[in-house]
């Protein structure tokens, strides 16, 4: 049973109706036992009365006990049956509704009446009491008589009435009980299909706001004024959910603005460059001087989009990287030797301290990416006449390569950007084109996708890139 | 017509300056905030083409310092951010016209002249002093019913002249005007200029159509 609302009024309607049936029950068991109870108290009352009557004289029992003048024995269909038997069974007395027939013979016990369930002789089920008592000869009426007082004389009495009226009776109760167990489950179930709707209201409600949401509205909040205590974990949960979200949605909308802006400037770039250059009639030169402009924006909008999609799979993990023991020494070397010219050329000093038989797991493709990246970023950001260090050292399982170079602008408040995607440190000296913030970005993701860390440090004029990558297994 | 061009993406930047150049602008340089604040508030620009994200001081911060310091230079933002709010921001932070990158140059151009006509309070492009009449967007001049040739720096300084017809136009505001920043021609060039004009547009047996107004500068057409 998945619906909320359907279990509630199961387990209410259910236990309101198991808590009525068992109130039923035990009034019913009371109210036996107390129609039981005075039914019989009746019965050896009659009994009683006809017992008091009963006397011995010389032996003889007798009873003066005229059943006609009560009314329950003269009822033509139901009468009551009395018959008194004296020693030996010898009866007595009976009543007139037996005529000839007698009540069946039984013992009684002595003082104790006995109530017995029986068939009548007019064929209907009733009950019986049987009295067993002793008759002693009336005091007076021996000493007018003399002699020695005879002994007692056991009788036993007994009174049958039919138990139909009894029964009727608690019939009537049982279905008075029924009645009012069914119409109290009723009831309770409409209370409680009631109750249970209300008490859902603010699920509805929470469903509808949540349904009202989306991506274009994500600022909206579950107000959770007025909202009942147990839903309160709930909407401030999703609250917190909506904030995470609305969070990646901005952030990948802005990448997506910064991504558009990166490749829509050199777009104008050759654009303009080309209807510049075609606006009028112009010199061999002049034509290609254009083209060669255009072939260098085209150049770095390739890197970019080269950068931009290596990123977008590193961090949709659509990457198979394949990690292989890499001599770090050497990958470095390949990577710096595009940018030695010109480094060399700007009279930047570069200590290079990689031992040549350091190997680490990486995937060599990527790790090339990462360290092309780190060095063309120490390269073009090195003041003219500055330092750059290649320093790499083994630790235990792990290979430490940290870079370095002067001439470092940035704060430390602002180094803690740097694997922003687009982000760019001081952006004087990384206009629009050469550096467009995703080199870092690229290098992160990469580098913990090896299993490795990357962090950077500012300190002195100083940019440090750290990079922790898996030693190759011995 | 004076341009001031802020632009840091350097292939970018020097294809605007190249075609408003071709255009007959005087056309200003840089690609660095700071400089470009101080260019377009020590010069009298007649438009601005701004590009927003830029090195040292971003584009929205060169505009407000602008209106702020009371220039009434026309603002054409020219940059890749193309959202609604970008735009609305934009032209409420005082810019006067706002184009997207990538751009079509014909538009560029036209936009510039649409701001520059607009700095002198001119709305029709075809602009009139007597017989005189000067097509802006085609750059073609007639006297009468004949074409006259000019080179581009001759047509700038007509079209200047024209612009503000009637009026007295000192050598230092044609100077402003139509010289580039870095011209390395002195104040001379201006007469020389002019002697260049009036030698094509005079005809004989007509009234003067640049008149010197001694001591202070040159006239074009009826005026004081």
């Amino acid at each position: 049973m998945r619906s909320l609302r359907a279990r509630l009024l199961v387990w209410t309607v259910g236990g309101m109706a198991l808590l009525v049936a068992v109130f039923g029950v035990v009034v019913y068991g009371v109210m036996r036992q107390s129609l039981n109870r005075s039914f019989n108290a009746s019965l050896a009352g009659v009994a009683r009365t006809i017992g008091a009557t009963v006397k011995q004289e010389g032996g003889q029992v007798e009873a003066e006990f005229d059943d006609r003048e009560i009314p329950a024995f003269r009822h033509p269909k139901h009468p009551d049956y009395f018959e008194l038997w004296g020693e030996g069974r010898r009866v007595v007395l009976r009543s007139t509704s037996l005529g000839q027939k007698d009540l069946e013979w039984r013992e009684g016990d002595a003082g104790e009446p006995r109530f017995d369930d029986v068939r009548l002789p007019n064929g209907r089920d009733g009950r019986r009491v049987t009295l067993a008592f002793q008759v002693k000869a009336d005091p007076e009426e021996q000493a007018k008589q003399g002699g020695p007082a005879p002994a007692p004389v056991t009788v036993t009495l007994a009174v049958g009435r039919e138990t139909a009226p009894l029964k009727a009776d608690l019939e009537l109760l049982v279905r008075l009980l029924v009645s009012a167990t069914a119409g109290a489950g009723l009831l309770a179930l409409l209370v409680a299909a009631i109750v249970v709707r209300q008490g859902l209201a603010p699920l509805g409600a929470l469903a509808g706001r949540i349904g009202a949401i989306r991506e274009d509205n994500l600022a909206t909040r579950i107000p959770l004024d007025g909202m009942p205590t147990e839903m309160e974990p709930i909407g401030r949960r999703l609250n917190d959910l909506l904030l995470r979200l609305e969070e990646v949605f901005r952030r990948e909308r802005a990448f997506t603005a910064d991504a558009a802006h990166e490749l829509r400037t050199p777009l104008a770039g050759i654009r303009s460059t080309m209807e510049v250059a075609l606006s009028r009639l112009r010199k061999p030169d002049e034509y290609q001087q254009a083209l060669g402009d255009c072939l260098t924006i085209t150049r770095q909008m390739q890197s970019m989009v080269d950068n931009l999609l290596a990123l977008s799979r590193l961090e949709g993990g659509q990457t198979a990287l394949q990690p292989e023991p890499v001599r770090l020494a050497e990958l470095i070397e390949k990577c710096w030797s595009p940018l030695a010219a010109a480094v060399e050329a700007r009279r930047i000093v570069r200590r290079f301290d990689v031992p040549a038989d350091l190997v680490c797991m990486a995937d060599r493709a990527n790790l090339a990416r990462v360290l092309s990246n780190l060095l063309a970023n120490a390269a073009d950001y090195t003041d003219d006449g500055g330092r750059i260090e290649i320093v790499a050292i083994a630790a235990c399982d792990a290979v430490g390569l940290k870079i370095s170079n002067t001439g470092c602008r940035l704060s430390p408040d602002e180094a803690a950007h740097v694997f922003e995607r687009f982000w760019r440190g001081d952006s004087s000296r990384a206009a629009t084109g050469v550096h467009c913030g995703l080199g870092l970005a690229l290098v992160q993701r990469a580098v913990t996708a090896f299993g490795g860390t990357v962090d950077v440090g500012v300190a002195g004029g100083v940019f440090a890139v750290r990079v922790r990558l898996p030693a190759a297994k011995a | 017509m004076r341009v001031l061009v802020i632009e840091d993406y350097p292939p970018l930047q020097k294809a605007v300056a190249k075609g408003l150049r071709e255009a007959g602008y005087a056309v200003d340089v840089t690609g660095d905030g700071e400089e470009g604040l101080w260019y377009a508030t020590s010069n009298e620009y007649d438009v601005v083409v701004l590009d927003l994200m830029l090195p040292k001081m971003d584009g929205m911060t060169i505009l407000k310092r602008l209106r702020a310091a009371g220039r009434a230079c026309h603002v054409l933002i020219l940059t890749a951010k193309d959202t609604l709010a970008d735009r609305v921001h934009g032209l409420d932070a005082g810019a006067d016209d706002y184009l997207v990158k990538p751009f079509a140059f014909e538009e560029l151009l036209a936009r510039v002249r649409a701001l520059a006509r607009r700095a002198y309070c001119i709305k029709n492009p075809r602009l009139e002093v007597g017989d005189l009449r000067i097509e802006t967007p085609t750059q073609r001049v007639w006297r009468g019913k004949e074409e006259v040739r000019l080179t581009p720096r001759e047509y700038a300084l007509l079209e200047y002249l024209a612009m503000r017809a009637g009026q007295v136009v000192s050598r230092t505001d044609i100077w402003e005007h139509v010289y580039e920043f870095n011209s390395e021609a002195d104040s001379n060039v201006v007469d020389v200029y002019i002697g260049y004009l009036r030698k094509k547009l005079e005809r004989p047996g007509r009234p003067p159509l640049i008149r010197t107004v001694r001591g202070r500068g040159y006239a074009l057409g009826e005026g004081p």
